[in-house]
């Protein structure tokens, strides 16, 4: 084929990087975008005296990097050569303004059924782990137990940033992200330490900086609480679970902008809102799930709150109900995205079924028969361990159970078993969180929790 | 511990960057930036290594320095935009905003390359630190040295300000320039646009308008003062589109639409010779539109014009109704009617765009001024019988059918639907009788419109009346093949009339002439022959015959008259010359009808049959009749009509009235026990408002009459009133 030489040239750009020569087009280059180093070298503003053509620049950096970040220009595919280090990596295109590049072709979009152990992360904390969770760029904070009050937090490259301290070192008891920058923490009020001990806070996920403290007032007095779950709504709302020190039970909303209280949903007789273990709001139907399960109370319940009408629209507990020979208990629920069923768990590993659209139905128990067969064997190697109570997430029109040191997926209208993850290091799994295109599993004994993620799809 | 391990192993240091130790570091690298930015902004910057500064930048802040470099780089813009600032205020005149656009331009060109360099600090120290991005600075810069300087910010504010007064006074002015400065407003963020233009722009355009509107409301017409305002408010919405930002639009259309017409709605709406009311009266189509538009925009402003109109059409539609005048001809009465209505559904449709709320006001007002005139049932129902006689006349069956269409409009207005159906009872019955009704289809067409718009009961008699007279036919039919000796006879044709379908006339039999009855009492056994247990009484009131004369000068004729006249014709076949009383004893005829025969066969100019002595108008017992001889017609076939009113005369109408209300009554009562049926106890407001809920369609019952009903019904104990509540009732089945 016949192509003129004047356009062979055109356009064509010289880069000497670190002594050696990469050849390429500055439409590769502006591809990058006008926002990155790139991008910015090959505008016109930058061009306006050269004519010389192809166009040459010198960049004083490694170039067996550039070769990779090129390579991800020209393809969109990230392919590290072995032995180059991430971290070296990442730097270099932190330099170049490509990282967020880089994250996004290293994260492929997240499918429960083609994830892949990415790594194990070891921390460093004396204390186990009792709660993960995933930030929604792919980061992670783990919540350490004990009357630390430190959480742990990790970017997604799983680099470990400034830890954040809980001011008055308040055991935590649940943490949420309110962006990937802003972390929230619910903590324990301990008696007899100052009034600002305890409740709700937010803090940069970057320097570990305290930011808001979330004040809760009766009667317009303010007052000290413990606040056991969160939940945030995605828009502006921040929910927590709070027990006052005069027992001012019930679920406190946040404006997530001002930080001032906007609402304070008192708990009514029958219901539990106050010690919840997991709040979830409920995109579909507008509402906030509370639940709060055995041991941490006797009996379990749930409950579903509309706070523009100021109404318990659902509720369901297990008092009452004969306990069985085998004392079954919910210990963990979740509802389904779609808002119209619940599903519970209990200390035998077993899944229920709850109608979030009819009240006052029983739970539907499914046979245990294929989580009994995944984890019977893990089970006996278990004994002698310390066990975890099975954790539940729903995500991606999946649902997700912890099992021993496992997590089932589980798919489709009639929640059939569809993959297994498990990676025996560490024990069983105390808790596991998914965001930010990962699955994060924390397991109980060995500080150490594994990240899942799911690998570019094949090229053909 | 520390120092045995020192010892032992090798000793691992922290590692150094060599540079940081440089103390000259920091300040050489600002100077390499500085030294750039100058060039920036001196747009000399073609001889500049980008990759470098981005690299001198870079290091600075991975040694730490972000802090001092920002610090440094805000200084240092803060000094180039105060050149620029003194740039600015030197500017003359008119060469001011150019000259701001020109150094915005060149700011905004170097932000863009000071942001590339420091890319690496946007990345990176800015968010950790929650500072401010760079461009976001420079332009937070400009807008507090520049826009918001003291010398400039009154400056800038003015000349917007005066540019946008000389184009509202029909200069034509840099309009590209406006665009490039309001954009730098909105750029530097929604409330600098808002508290340094938009708002000011707002209070001096609404003390604009507000003048205007003063000078134009005295001098201008309603229709040309609303052309100046649609004009300004379009000239407006088109200032924002060229120059401002779109959600100014709203704005500044509410300030002109409350300076120009919010606040003289009142008086453009009723001024005198130009306002609503007249544009209503001369159809100005077009004025109405812009008036509908335009006080659209304007809160009640629909309301308002909606209110007027229907006081208008009030006022119209009852001067209309009660002009003593127009009753003289009911068809005109009708057809003016018709035509308000035809005016104002064109208007509705034309310039108020359909809307729903003003049909409603149409048809209320027209509602309201129908039935301030009693005779308006009447007079509808004489409409629908001159169209349906005529029929064949107009043009074709689809116009009648339009036409039909309207009067059933009209009819939907009237509430005492029962007094129509009345006339219309009459109305039919004379037209089918006489064999007039023009055409069948469209009749039954007629017939169906009433049945959707009253249900079957309101037609079922009307119904009635067409069947007899389709078995008629056929009866006469049967009758003629029965007997073969029936040609000697006059040929007759029966119309056997149901009792109680049709309206009731007082039955004044007369004698006939000896050939038709006979004729006549062998139908009449033929009939009773084959109908059982019926009654058979002659109508002879409402016949007419076809008469084959012979007059004394030879002429020959067909004379179609009635019955009555043929009876008196007749007579005149065996006697020259009779007399009045002598008429009256062989015929029978009641004196009024007989005296009305005689003057429609005598007295008609150009028909008269019979001639009679002495020759004056009114009849008296011995004026003596003969046959006029010398009867001559263009015509084979003369009608004689008969001297009758077609509208009711007073008496009648009284009549017709008294019937009507003794026809309600038992309506009435069945209403009342219906209801009553179905709710056991009901006080007696309830059973008002009921009663006149369900026989609305029918009739408007007057409260006076319901309770005479009720009391009617407890006395024939079909209701008792509460033993303790004398205004409850009981239902007593």
């Amino acid at each position: 084929m016949y192509t003129p030489t004047t356009t062979s040239t055109r356009g064509r750009v010289r880069l000497n990087v670190g002594g050696r020569v990469f050849e390429t087009t500055s439409a590769t280059l502006a591809s990058a975008g006008r926002d990155t180093m790139l991008g910015a070298m090959v505008d016109a503003s930058w061009n306006s005296g050269v004519h010389d053509d192809p166009a040459e620049y010198f960049i004083d950096r490694d170039p067996c990097c550039f070769a990779v970040l090129l390579d991800l220009l020209r393809t969109g595919d990230l392919h590290v050569p072995p032995g180059l280090p991430e971290a070296t990596l990442y730097r270099e295109a932190l330099y170049y303004g490509l990282l967020g590049r880089v994250r996004s072709a290293r994260l492929g979009d997240f499918d429960p059924d083609r994830l892949r152990l990415a790594s194990s992360v070891h921390g460093r904390s004396p204390g186990d782990g009792v709660a993960i969770r995933a930030a929604p760029d792919g980061g992670c904070c783990v919540s350490h137990g004990g009357a630390s009050g430190v959480v742990r937090v990790y970017n997604w490259m799983l680099q470990e940033r400034r830890p954040v301290y809980h001011p008055a070192h308040a055991p935590v008891n649940d943490a949420a992200y309110l962006d990937a920058s802003t972390l929230l923490l619910a903590a324990r009020e301990r008696p007899g330490r100052r009034d600002d001990d305890g409740g709700v806070s937010s803090f940069s996920a970057l320097t570990g900086e305290t930011r808001h403290r979330f004040r809760v007032a009766h009667d317009r007095q303010p007052r000290s609480f413990t606040a056991t779950a969160l939940a945030f709504d995605g828009g502006c709302d921040v929910f927590a679970s709070c027990k006052g020190r005069i027992n001012e039970y019930g679920v406190a909303v946040w404006d997530c902008n001002t930080g001032e209280q906007a609402d304070f949903f008192y708990e009514p007789p029958g219901c539990a809102l106050g010690e919840a273990d997991r709040l979830q709001w409920l995109e579909e139907t507008n509402t906030l799930m509370v639940a709060t399960m055995f041991p941490r109370t006797d009996s379990s319940f749930v409950t579903l709150l509309d706070f523009r009408e100021k109404s318990v629209v659902w509720s369901w507990s297990d008092v009452g109900t004969p306990a069985s020979i085998e004392d079954k208990h919910a210990v963990d629920a979740v509802a389904m995205e779609d808002g119209r069923s619940l599903c519970v768990v209990n200390q035998y590993d077993d899944l229920g079924f709850l109608d979030l659209r009819k009240n006052a139905s029983g739970v539907r128990w499914r046979s245990r028969s294929k989580l009994a067969m995944s984890d019977g064997k893990t089970k006996k190697a278990a004994c002698g361990e310390e066990a975890c109570y099975p954790k539940l997430a729903a995500h991606g029109g999946r649902l997700f159970a912890s099992t021993g040191d496992a997590i089932s997926v589980f798919s489709g209208a009639d929640h059939v078993m569809t993959s297994t993850l498990r990676c025996s290091n560490g024990g069983a799994i105390c808790d596991f969180s998914i965001g930010g295109d990962r699955l994060f599993a924390l397991h109980g004994e060995e500080n150490v929790f594994d990240v899942w993620e799911t690998p570019p799809p094949p090229i053909i | 511990m520390m120092n045995g391990q020192k010892k032992r192993g090798p000793r691992i240091e922290p590692f150094r960057h060599r540079v940081e130790t440089d103390p000259k570091f920091f300040d050489k690298s600002w100077k390499k930036l500085h030294d750039a930015i100058r060039e920036i902004y001196n747009h000399n910057a073609s001889g500049l290594s980008f990759e470098e500064l981005y690299r001198t930048a870079y290091n600075m802040v991975l040694h730490k320095l972000g802090p001092k470099l920002y610090e440094k780089l805000t200084e240092n813009m803060k000094e180039h935009l105060e050149e620029m600032r003194t740039c600015v205020e030197a500017a003359q005149g008119g060469l001011f905003l150019e000259e701001l656009e020109r150094k915005w331009n060149d700011h905004n060109k170097a932000l863009t390359m000071i942001r590339d360099i420091l890319m690496y600090m946007d990345r990176t120290y800015i968010p950790t630190n929650k500072k401010t991005p760079v461009f976001d600075l420079g332009l937070e810069l400009w807008r507090d040295t520049i826009v918001r300087s003291p010398m400039i910010h009154g400056r800038l504010l003015d000349t917007l300000l005066e540019l946008i007064h000389r184009e509202r006074t029909g200069e034509v002015i840099n309009r590209c320039l406006m665009r490039t400065t309001t954009k730098m407003l909105m750029t530097l963020g929604s409330s600098v646009y808002q508290d340094d233009f938009e708002r000011p722009f707002l209070e001096v355009s609404a003390s604009f308008y507000s003048g205007e509107s003063q000078q134009f409301i005295d001098c201008y017409s309603c229709g040309d003062y609303l052309k100046l305002a649609e004009r300004r408010l379009s000239e407006e919405s088109e200032r924002v589109s060229q120059y401002m930002d779109v959600k100014t639009n709203e704005k500044i259309t509410a300030v002109v639409v409350k300076e120009m017409l919010s606040n003289h709605m009142q008086r453009l709406i009723l001024m005198e010779n130009s306002g609503l009311v007249n544009m209503l009266v001369e159809d100005r189509y077009e004025d109405l539109t812009r008036m509908y538009t335009l006080f659209n925009y304007v809160p009640d402003g629909l309301t308002t014009i909606r209110s007027v109109m229907m006081s208008h059409i009030k006022d119209t539609g009852k001067s209309l109704v009660t002009d003593p005048e127009r009753l003289k001809d009911p068809v005109d009465f009708v057809q003016r009617l018709l035509n308000e209505k035809d005016k104002f559904d064109n208007i509705i449709n034309v310039s108020f765009n359909s809307d729903k709320s003003f049909l409603n006001a149409l048809n209320s007002s027209f509602e309201h001024f129908i039935n301030l005139n009693n005779r308006s049932p009447e007079f509808i129902s004489l409409f629908v019988d001159d169209k349906l006689r005529k029929g064949v006349k107009e043009a074709n069956e689809d116009v009648l059918e339009t036409v039909l269409d309207k009067v059933m409009m009209l009819f939907r207005y009237l509430q005492e639907k029962d007094l129509f159906e009345k006339y219309y009872k009459q109305h039919l019955a004379k037209r089918l009788i006489s064999g007039k009704a023009a055409s069948d289809d469209s009749e039954r067409s007629m017939l169906v419109k009433l049945k959707t718009e009253c249900g079957y009961q309101f037609t079922s008699k009307l119904e009635g009346m067409f069947n007899d007279l389709k078995t008629s036919q056929d009866t006469t039919q049967g009758f003629y093949a029965s007997a073969s000796d029936l040609a000697d006879y006059p040929t007759i044709s029966v119309q056997i009339l149901t009792t109680g379908s049709w309206p009731t006339q007082p039955c004044s039999t007369c004698n006939l002439p000896p050939e038709i009855l006979a004729v006549s009492e062998r139908f009449r056994s033929y009939y009773l022959g084959t109908h059982n247990g019926r009654r058979l009484t002659w109508q002879t009131n409402m016949g007419n015959a076809d008469i084959k004369t012979t007059f004394g000068n030879g002429s020959k004729h067909e004379l179609n008259v009635s019955t009555y006249q043929m009876c008196i014709l007749m007579l005149f076949n065996s006697s020259d010359v009779l007399t009045y009383r002598e008429i009256e004893q062989a015929t029978a005829i009641p004196a009024v009808d007989l005296k009305r025969c005689l003057q429609s066969l005598a007295l008609m100019k150009g028909k008269q049959v019979l001639r009679k002595e002495p020759m004056s108008r009114d009849i008296a017992d011995d004026d003596s009749f003969s046959v006029n001889d010398k009867f001559t017609s263009k015509l084979f076939k003369v009608k004689i009509g008969t001297v009758s009113a077609q509208k009711e005369t007073d008496p009648e109408k009284l009549e017709t009235r008294q019937r009507v209300e003794e026809d309600r009554k038992p309506q009435i009562e069945a209403a009342i026990v219906r209801i009553m049926k179905s709710r056991r106890v009901l006080d007696h407001n309830s059973i008002m408002t009921e009663v006149t809920k369900q026989l609305q369609p029918r009739f408007l019952p007057n409260p006076v009459v319901i309770k005479k009903r009720i009391e009617s019904l407890i006395e024939r104990e079909f209701l008792e009133r509460d033993k303790t509540d004398r205004k409850m009732y009981r239902y007593l089945a």
